[in-house]
C-alpha cells in the first residue's frame, strides 16, 4: 500500500473503508476488535494497514467484543489512541465494557454499524443496536454519507480525547457500510495538524502506580458521575468547535445537527442516517410545489443539542419524527428526545412520529412524500406512534 | 480537607486512588513464589567439552564474534577443528530439534573458531611467563595439544614428543584433508608454539626414550599417545600383500608416502570413521571402492552425515556383510574377498547393540585387490610399565591421575579409540590436575545439572524456520583431489542461525516476564530482572510465560 496512492485523492470507497481511511490518518496506536457483519471490512483494511507497516498501531486479536472493548479500555487506560469496530450483537456483548470505557474517561473512538437486533436473525440496518447503549455515556453521531464517515472518525477522535470521553460514530448497515461513494482522503499532515498526538492527561504510569476504577463509596461517587455530565456538556461545545476547525482546514463541515430548508417551514421531518438524503430530495419536490416543508438532521445524538432543536423546532406547527428504531411499548426513541426537549416550551409543535423500515427495509421517497401528506393533513396525531409500512 | 467538604471540581475525572498503590503489599498473599532459576541448556550437557554453546550462540547474535571466540576456547581451544570434525551430540540433545531442525551449532562453532585465527589470535596479547615447571606430553593429538594449551596458559612450561614429523596426530595424519585441511591443524598448532610450546619431533616412546627418561627430566608426564594399532580381522591370509592398515593408509596418503600394493578395486572393511574415511580416500585416489559393514546403517558409528557424503560420492556399502577368508594369488596378492551375510540377533553385545551373527551357507566372493582393514584401533600397550596399564587401555581417572607419581594419562589411549573432542575435553581436565598437582591450582567445580527438556518451553513464541545449510563442493568437483567440502559460514548466516536458538534455561531478556507481570512485580535493573516480593502475589504468569524455562516456582515454606 503506497501512501502516495492513497492520501491527498478521491477515491471510491465504501463506508466501512471510510472508517478504515479515517482511523488511518487519525493515526490510532492500539486496534482492538472482532469481525462481524456488516463491520468485518473495516477492520480487514486496518489490519492491512498494520500489516503493511503504513499504520504502526497494535492490532490485537481478541475472541470477543467484550474483550475487544476490554483491550481498548486497557489500551486507552495506558494512554494510547485506541479504536474498534462493532455491530449489533458485538455491541450488545460490549455492553458492560462500555461503561468502563466511559466511567474510566477513556478516549476510545468505536464505529458501530447500525444493524438490527436478532432473533428473527438479521444483519440489514436499522438503530435500535446503537439506541440500546444511549444511556452508557458514549457521545454518539449518526452519519449520511461516506465522506461524513470519514470526516466523523477523524473528529471524533479530537472530540474524546479533548472532554476524555468515548464517541461512537454510527453509520447503516450496507445503505453505507457497503456502498461505495466518492470520497476525499485528505492529505495526512492535514490530519496531522487537526489531531496532534494523544497526550493522556491521567494513565497507568509504573512509576507512580494508582487504583484506577476502584471501590467508591456514596460519598464520592456521585461528585466523579457528575463530571461525567460535565464532560457531555462541555463536548456539544467542543464538537461544535472541531467541527468549525475542521472546516477551516478541510473546507467541509456538519454542524450537530442540520436544518434544511426550515426559514420559513410549517411541517418539519426530524430524520437521522441515510434517511435523510432520501428526506433532502423529497423536500426539495415538495418545496418545488410550494409546500413549506424542511428537515432536521439529527447528526449528534448524545450528548443532545438541545439548543438547536429548540431554536429551530419552537418556529414550526408541525413536526415528523422519522425513527427507524423502536422503543417496545412507548414509541420511537428519537420521537420521545424530540419531545422531552420541547414539552416545558411554551410554543411548540404538535409532534408525530414514524417508525419505519425496521431491519432494513427499504425507506423509498414515497414513503416520506406519504408521511408528508399525513402529517400536513391531520390536525394533531391521534396516535403516540404511527407504524409506517407494517402489514397490519 | 475533610472528605465531604469536597467539591465536584475537587474531584480527578475518574475514580482513580489519591495516593500511591505502593502501600498495599500484596506479596502477602502468596503461596508459591517465582525465582530466576537459570537451568543447563541441552547443547552445553551434551557437549563432551562443556562448551558454554548457548553462550557463544548468544554473543553471536550480537556480532561479538571475539567474545564468543573466547566463550569457547575457555573449554576447547581449538574450536577451528572441532567445528569441522566432531560429530556433534549437541545438536542431537538441541530441543529446537523438536520444533522444527536443531541449530547448525558445529557450524558457528566452526564459523568462531576461523574467526579467531584470522582475526583475534594475531592480536591476542600473549603473556610472558617464566616456566618454572615443565612438563613432558607424549603425543601431539587433540588430548596432548589440549593438555599443553591450559598448562602453558597458566604458565607451565610443556615439551612435546611426537613421533612423526608434524604436530597433530590423527588430526593431521588421520583426518582426510577434504574434511581437515592441513592449514587449520597448523595454524591451531600456533597457539602452542606463540606461547612457548617445545615440539620434539620424530622421537618415539619405547624406541627413543623411556617413561624413565620423562619423569627425571620434568616435572610430570602427560600420557596421550592415542590408540593406534588396527584390529585384526582374524580372517585366513590376513598377512597377504594389498591388505592394508585402515590408520596406516591415511597416515601414507596424509604424509603423501608411496602405498605399496594400491590398486583400483578396493573394498573397506569397518563402520567407523576411519573406515569412511580410508573409503573416500581410496575413491580420490583413483580407485573404486566398496565398504563392507557387518550390522545395518542404523549401528554405523561414523559420524551420519559422512556416511551420506560416501554415499553421494558413490561408494557402495555392503550392510549386513563380514569377511571370512581373504583369497590370494600365486605372488601372495590379494585377488578377492570371501564374504558372508549376516542377521542381527536378539542378543545384545557390550556395545548395546545387537550382535550380527553369519547366515549358514550365505558366502560369496568379491573380486579385489586392496583391502582396507578398519574395524577399530587399540592401544599399543607393549611399550607402557605394567602398573598403568589395564587389559586395553591404560588406566586412569577422569582428570588423568595413574598409579604412578607423576604420571598422567588421557585421550584414546585411556577411553579406547573415541572422538576428538572426548580427547580434547580430556587433556582439559588433565591440565587441571597437572596443575593442581604442580601448582596447587583449585580444579573448577562442577555445575549441577538441572537439564531443560523440550516439554519445558513455551513455544507459543517461537516461529519454524529452517535451519541453515553449508555450502559443499559439488560431487563431481571432488573427484581426485582433497579440496576441503564444507564451507564455513558467512557472519550474516551465523546470525540468522543464532537467531533460532532458543536459549534453553538461560535468559536473553526477552521482557516477558517484565511485560506479562499482572502486579508489575518484575523490575528491569541494570539488564537483569528483579522480582519485587512486595507485590508479586505468586501467580506463576511470569514462569509459564518465559519461553525458556528459566523463572521456576517454589512453595513459599522453601524459600
Amino acid at each position: 500500500m503506497k501512501e502516495s496512492l492513497i492520501f491527498g485523492k478521491k477515491k471510491v470507497v465504501t463506508g466501512n473503508h471510510a472508517v478504515s481511511y479515517g482511523v488511518l490518518l487519525s493515526r490510532a496506536e492500539v486496534i482492538a476488535a472482532y469481525p462481524i457483519t456488516p463491520q468485518t471490512q473495516i477492520v480487514e483494511l486496518l489490519s492491512e494497514f498494520c500489516a503493511s507497516g503504513l499504520l504502526k498501531a497494535k492490532f490485537i486479536k481478541v475472541e470477543s467484543e467484550h474483550s475487544a472493548m476490554a483491550a481498548c479500555v486497557g489500551a486507552a487506560a495506558a494512554g494510547c489512541r485506541t479504536f474498534t469496530a462493532t455491530s449489533a450483537h458485538g455491541l450488545a456483548l460490549m455492553h458492560e465494557m462500555l461503561h468502563w470505557a466511559v466511567g474510566g474517561r477513556l478516549p476510545i473512538v468505536l464505529a458501530n454499524v447500525n444493524r438490527s437486533m436478532g432473533p428473527g436473525w438479521s444483519v440489514w440496518t436499522d438503530q435500535n443496536d446503537s439506541l440500546s447503549q444511549r444511556d452508557v455515556g458514549f457521545v454518539q453521531f449518526y452519519c449520511e454519507s461516506n465522506q461524513e464517515v470519514l470526516d466523523t472518525t477523524i473528529q471524533a477522535f479530537k472530540i474524546a480525547e479533548t472532554c476524555l470521553i468515548p464517541v461512537m460514530l454510527v453509520l447503516d448497515a450496507f445503505v453505507l457500510s457497503h456502498t461505495s461513494e466518492p470520497v476525499d482522503i485528505p492529505y495526512q499532515e492535514d490530519v496531522d495538524q487537526f489531531l496532534p498526538p494523544y497526550k493522556p492527561k491521567y494513565f497507568l504510569d509504573v512509576n507512580d502506580p494508582r487504583a484506577f476504577g476502584g471501590l467508591t463509596s456514596p460519598d464520592h461517587y456521585y461528585e466523579i458521575r457528575y463530571k461525567i455530565e460535565e464532560a457531555h456538556r462541555k463536548a456539544l461545545k467542543v464538537a461544535e468547535e472541531v467541527d468549525n476547525e475542521f472546516y477551516q482546514i478541510f473546507g467541509r463541515k456538519y454542524g450537530l445537527v442540520e436544518a434544511y430548508q426550515c426559514e420559513d417551514a410549517r411541517l418539519v421531518l426530524v430524520t437521522s442516517g441515510t434517511i435523510t438524503g432520501t428526506a433532502r430530495q423529497v423536500i426539495d419536490e415538495e418545496r418545488s410545489k410550494g409546500k413549506r416543508v424542511g428537515l432536521l438532521k439529527i447528526r449528534l445524538f448524545r450528548p443532545s443539542p438541545i439548543h438547536l432543536i429548540k431554536e429551530i423546532l419552537t418556529k414550526v406547527e408541525k413536526v415528523a419524527v422519522i425513527d427507524r428504531n423502536i422503543s417496545f411499548g412507548h414509541s420511537g426513541i428519537f420521537s420521545q428526545e424530540i419531545k422531552s426537549i420541547l414539552y416545558n416550551e411554551i410554543r411548540r409543535p404538535m409532534i408525530f412520529d414514524f417508525v419505519i423500515g425496521l431491519g432494513g427495509r427499504d425507506v423509498v421517497p414515497d414513503d416520506i412524500r406519504e408521511i408528508i401528506d399525513f402529517t400536513y393533513k391531520a390536525d394533531y396525531p391521534q396516535e403516540m406512534v404511527y407504524f409506517r409500512g407494517v402489514r397490519l | 480537607m475533610k472528605k465531604l467538604d469536597l467539591k465536584v471540581k475537587d474531584y480527578p475525572e475518574l475514580a482513580i486512588s489519591w495516593e500511591t498503590t505502593l502501600i498495599n503489599k500484596t506479596g502477602t498473599w502468596r503461596t508459591f513464589y517465582p525465582k530466576y532459576f537459570p537451568k543447563t541448556p541441552p547443547c552445553n550437557y551434551y557437549c563432551p567439552a562443556n562448551e558454554n554453546i548457548q553462550k557463544y550462540i548468544a554473543l553471536s547474535l550480537k556480532g561479538e564474534f571475539e567474545e564468543a571466540y573466547f566463550t569457547i576456547l575457555e573449554k576447547n581451544p581449538f574450536p577451528s577443528i572441532t567445528g569441522r570434525v566432531c560429530y556433534h551430540p549437541c545438536e542431537i540433545g538441541c530441543n529446537r530439534g523438536n520444533f522444527d531442525e536443531s541449530i547448525a551449532i558445529h557450524a558457528i562453532e566452526r564459523f568462531l573458531g576461523d574467526y579467531g585465527i584470522n582475526f583475534v589470535e594475531s592480536k591476542r596479547k600473549i603473556e610472558k611467563l617464566t616456566f618454572d615447571k615443565k612438563v613432558a606430553i607424549i603425543g601431539s593429538g587433540p588430548a596432548g595439544l589440549s593438555c599443553a594449551y591450559y598448562l602453558l596458559l597458566k604458565g607451565v612450561g610443556v615439551t612435546i614428543f611426537e613421533k612423526e614429523s608434524y604436530p597433530g596426530g590423527i588430526l593431521f595424519y588421520g583426518i582426510p584433508a577434504y574434511r581437515l585441511p592441513k592449514e587449520i591443524v597448523k595454524r591451531e598448532v600456533e597457539k602452542l608454539t606463540k606461547r612457548g610450546a617445545e615440539f620434539i619431533f620424530n622421537k618415539e616412546l619405547g624406541k627413543d626414550f623411556s617413561l624413565d627418561d620423562l619423569t627425571k627430566k620434568y616435572d610430570a608426564v602427560f600420557l596421550a599417545i592415542g590408540a593406534q594399532i588396527e584390529q585384526e580381522l582374524g580372517v585366513l591370509n590376513e598377512d597377504a600383500n594389498g591388505v592394508l592398515m585402515g590408520l596406516d593408509f591415511l597416515k601414507a596418503i596424509n604424509l603423501k608416502r608411496k602405498i605399496k600394493y594400491f590398486g583400483k578395486n578396493v573394498l573397506v572393511i569397518g563402520g567407523g570413521n576411519t573406515a569412511i574415511d580410508c573409503a573416500r580416500v581410496a575413491l580420490r585416489k583413483g580407485a573404486k571402492v566398496k565398504i563392507l559393514y557387518r550390522r545395518t546403517k542404523e549401528e554405523m558409528p561414523a559420524i551420519r552425515e559422512e556416511v551420506e557424503e560416501a554415499l553421494k560420492e558413490g561408494i557402495e556399502i555392503l550392510f549386513l556383510t563380514a569377511p571370512s577368508k581373504i583369497i590370494k594369488d600365486k605372488k601372495e596378492r590379494v585377488k578377492g574377498l570371501e564374504c558372508v551375510k549376516m542377521k542381527l540377533s536378539e542378543e545384545v553385545d557390550e556395545s548395546g547393540r545387537r550382535k550380527p551373527i553369519p547366515i549358514k551357507n550365505s558366502n560369496f566372493v568379491i573380486k579385489c585387490d586392496t583391502i582396507i582393514k578398519a574395524i577399530g584401533e587399540k592401544v599399543d600397550l607393549a611399550i607402557l610399565p605394567k602398573e598403568i596399564i589395564g587389559k586395553r587401555t591404560v588406566l586412569a581417572d577422569e582428570y588423568g591421575k595413574t598409579n604412578i607419581d607423576k604420571i598422567f594419562a588421557g585421550g584414546d589411549c585411556v577411553t579406547g579409540p573415541k572422538t576428538v573432542v572426548e580427547a580434547i575435553a580430556y587433556g582439559r581436565r588433565a591440565a587441571y590436575f597437572i596443575l593442581n598437582y604442580l601448582k596447587n591450582f583449585e580444579i573448577p567445580k562442577k555445575e549441577s545439572v538441572s537439564l531443560v527438556n523440550y516439554e519445558n518451553l513455551n513455544t507459543y513464541y517461537f516461529e519454524k524456520q529452517k535451519r541453515i545449510e553449508e555450502d559443499r563442493l559439488p560431487v563431481n568437483k571432488r573427484k581426485r583431489n582433497f579440496k576441503e567440502i564444507v564451507a564455513t559460514l558467512t557472519d550474516q548466516d551465523v546470525k540468522y542461525e543464532a537467531g533460532r536458538c532458543f536459549s534453553c534455561g538461560v535468559c536473553n531478556n526477552c521482557d516477558n516476564c517484565y511485560v506479562f507481570c499482572p502486579d508489575l512485580a518484575v523490575l528491569k535493573k541494570n539488564g537483569e530482572y528483579e522480582i519485587l516480593y512486595d507485590y508479586c502475589k505468586g501467580c506463576g504468569v511470569c514462569a509459564h510465560e518465559c519461553p525458556r524455562n528459566v523463572i521456576s516456582m517454589f512453595f513459599e515454606e522453601e524459600k
